[in-house]
């Protein structure tokens, strides 16, 4: 996570977000996976082939590309599919857009229920018998069961959780980093799902992204860096206000 | 002299005078701000690249001198209440904190009887100059103490004129020796894991022995702990050299 100071001094922190050996793999269509849209299976980072079975290889053979540590699904209209093997880039997103991101939280592992519901728990003195952590009651008397979902001591952290509507602030088109406002789940350097956002007031942001995607190997020569227009560039002189 | 054939001796022009440019070898022990050594941790090293990068563009735009703790420093930023539309601040350095672009460093002074410290980020960009007024060292790396010691310790006059400097001198270390206002101080500075030398501690013998019960003499020699940074710094030094050259 890195400090970002805007034009008028104000200073955001922002998570840099690496896309590294993104591919396509594999194209399902609509009738195929039975939703409303078709897919687009997209694999991320290249990984040893030898800890996983030959069956396991069969998509990545298809689609001419090593083996990769995580296959995401991303639901696509029609006009947007890609050909298997494409490789993916951080210039797909532009500065400006607005990003959903999915990662798996940082697994705590079993905890009670002060940490992972965040109830009060019970005074440390005035008489409290080995009771200063616990849930209390669980149920009413009426009730006569335990509802199904009461919140309870067990497992926290490691499940998929998604941060909605994070501003990109910048693209690095060399090293493929995308600068996206804000904290993000996950540890550091874990495999993360970046998405278009589903909000409804982001809905028409999207002004000219590169659609279906970026080809790198097309006409088109971008700069290294790529700015939103509000963020202070550091080749600027020092802000003031007139 | 006498020749060999009768004639005139041949002109011997004089020895060519040495010149022992002392300067050069301040290259040797060149400043690096503690801010460009990236902490010890599991962090992708290129995410410490592009920072590196960012820094050393702001620092071609603008100029942030080399200063250490105990310097007193005149900061002029952008403030959009003052009437100037900008406000200067005089005052002691007592802590430099952060890596990377979020590298902050605190100036502390005394202002009408009311100690007053800001904390200043480095490459913020509302900083509009930094002028280093007095080059000091003290005997510690973190001045905090000087919030519990009396206040003609923090004083710094505000309109002081920056005091001159030669290039090739070394920075003056300052062993002053600072008193304390009574306790309870903020915090227990007597203790040995803050290991203060600058203060001149009035306290009973027996306090002073007392406190070293919380000592841990077993962590210098902890091998876990070390982080030898002399390798990274010489990678940084030479990249910094580089970029700043074009």
């Amino acid at each position: 996570m890195m400090p970002i100071w805007t034009k008028s001094g104000e200073k955001h922190a922002v998570t840099l977000l690496k896309v590294q050996d993104c591919h396509v793999l594999r194209y399902v269509s609509k009738e195929e996976s039975g939703g409303k849209t078709a897919k687009l299976l997209v694999g991320g980072k290249n990984v040893s082939p030898f800890s996983k079975p030959e069956s396991a290889h069969e998509i990545f053979r298809e689609a001419g590309v090593p083996r990769k540590q995580k296959v995401t699904t991303f639901n696509v209209t029609d006009d947007a599919i890609i050909k298997p093997g494409t490789p993916l880039y951080a210039a797909h997103f532009r500065p400006g857009q607005f990003v959903d991101v999915t990662a798996k939280t940082i697994g705590k592992g079993f905890q009670g229920v002060m940490k992972r519901w965040g109830f009060k728990g019970q005074p440390a003195s005035h008489g409290q018998t080995k009771t200063h952590r616990r849930p209390g009651a669980i149920s009413t008397n009426q009730a006569a069961k335990v509802y199904r979902g009461k919140k309870m001591p067990g497992k926290m952290g490691n499940i998929y959780r998604t941060s909605f509507g994070l501003k990109v602030w910048r693209i690095n088109t060399k090293h493929d980093i995308i600068y996206v406002n804000g904290s993000v789940p996950g540890h550091t350097s874990c495999l993360v799902k970046v998405r278009d956002s589903k909000l409804p007031t982001y809905k028409d942001c999207n002004k000219n992204p590169p659609f279906p995607t970026f080809f790198a190997d097309g006409d088109e020569e971008l700069p290294e860096d790529l700015f939103d227009e509000e963020i202070f560039q550091f080749t600027d002189p020092s802000v003031t206000f007139a | 002299r006498v020749s060999s054939d009768g004639k005139p001796p041949k002109f011997q022009p004089p020895p060519k005078p040495v010149i022992i440019d002392r300067k050069t070898k301040k290259e040797e022990s060149r400043f690096l701000s503690p801010e460009f050594i990236p902490p010890r941790g599991r962090k992708d090293p290129l995410k410490y690249y592009i920072e590196r990068k960012d820094m050393i563009q702001r620092r071609k735009v603008f100029n942030i001198p080399e200063f250490y703790v105990g310097h007193i420093l005149a900061v002029t930023t952008a403030n959009p209440l003052a009437s100037d539309k900008s406000s200067r601040f005089v005052g002691i350095c007592i802590q430099r904190g952060g890596t990377g672009l979020g590298a902050t460093f605190v100036l502390r002074n005394v202002i009408e009887d009311q100690g007053v410290e800001i904390c200043y980020e480095l490459y913020s960009p509302r900083i509009q100059a930094i002028e280093v007024l007095k080059l000091e060292k003290r005997l510690d790396e973190n001045l905090m103490y000087l919030r519990d010691a009396l206040p003609e310790y923090s004083t710094v006059d505000v309109n002081m004129k920056p005091v001159p400097r030669m290039d090739h001198e070394e920075i003056p270390v300052n062993k002053v020796q600072v008193r304390m206002k009574p306790k309870p101080w903020s915090k227990r500075w007597e203790r040995p894991k803050y290991n203060i030398k600058g203060i001149k501690f009035e306290l009973p013998e027996h306090k002073m022995q007392a406190a070293q019960k919380w000592s841990q003499p077993w962590l210098e020699f902890d091998m876990l702990r070390e982080y030898d940074t002399s390798k990274i710094e010489e990678k940084i030094r030479k990249e910094l050299s580089e970029e700043l050259e074009k």
